[in-house]
């Protein structure tokens, strides 16, 4: 018998709105439980591949296991459990986050835009530096 | 005015889960072997059931979790929180009241 898919019952947790923090915990402490019970039972003299089985029968089923998450509201992630309420705030918060993306932007990317401005700045000196020459030539000359 | 009844079975994980954590912290696997030691393996159930319970009762906090590493692996221990010994007692209370009723109820003559 194969091992439980313990990659799949972490999608399928977080599908039904477990809070990540539980959901990720959860699978490892199940997916440790899953290796004591394997253990004990090969300790107990039973082959791995029959050991596997058993712990896989001991452990239950994931179905359950899901049923009985996803009906503990205090398990599951804001927005599931307030699901009317994000509907305003999630919008809302994407139009506030709108007007400070450029200043985010700015502060992420700083040594790039610093480098950018001097740029500017040494190319705007030299061509007003080249401007006063020929202008001082055409008065001088 | 009388106090309402909890649904039957569905505090039973609850309450054992706190009374075996009242005397020490542990962890997961060791309270499914310790559960089925102390109530003589009539209380089964599918192992990983036990988890979404712990978590619950961590979120409201009756419990709090620690990761300790132990053999190589990290495991999470549970223990007994202040607010977790009051709900433990709420609990056993309610689960008396329903042991009494129903023992009066078997003791006394069928009215079928």
């Amino acid at each position: 018998m194969r091992e439980p898919d313990f990659n799949a019952l972490a999608s399928r947790l977080l599908r039904n709105g477990v809070a990540p923090r539980h959901a990720h915990r959860m699978v490892n402490e199940i997916r440790d439980h899953y290796d004591d019970l394997v253990d004990a039972a090969v300790d107990a003299g039973r082959p791995i591949r029959t050991a596997r089985e058993q712990a896989g029968r001991e452990l239950g089923s994931f179905d359950d296991l899901v049923n009985e998450v996803s009906n503990r509201r205090e398990l599951k992630t804001w927005a599931f459990r307030y699901p009317h309420a994000a509907i305003i705030v999630y919008p809302l918060a994407c139009l506030a986050a709108l007007p400070a993306m450029p200043v985010y932007a700015g502060i992420a990317n700083a040594p790039v835009l610093a480098r950018w401005g001097a740029s500017l700045l040494a190319a705007g000196l030299l061509t007003a530096g080249l401007l006063l020459v020929l202008q001082l030539s055409i008065l001088f000359g | 005015m009388a106090k309402s009844n909890p649904p039957f079975m569905s505090g039973v994980p609850e309450l054992l889960l706190l009374r075996l954590l009242e005397n020490r912290e542990m962890y997961g696997y060791e309270l499914v072997r310790a559960i089925r030691e102390v109530t003589g393996e009539a209380i089964s159930l599918g192992e990983g059931v036990i988890y979404p319970v712990l978590h619950s009762l961590e979120r409201n906090g009756s419990l709090k979790a620690k990761r300790k590493p132990v053999g190589g692996r990290t495991r999470v221990y549970y223990a007994l929180t202040k607010q977790g010994r009051g709900r433990l007692e709420d609990l056993q209370e309610d689960w008396r009241r329903i042991q009494t009723g129903i023992e009066s109820a078997l003791e006394s003559p069928s009215h079928a």
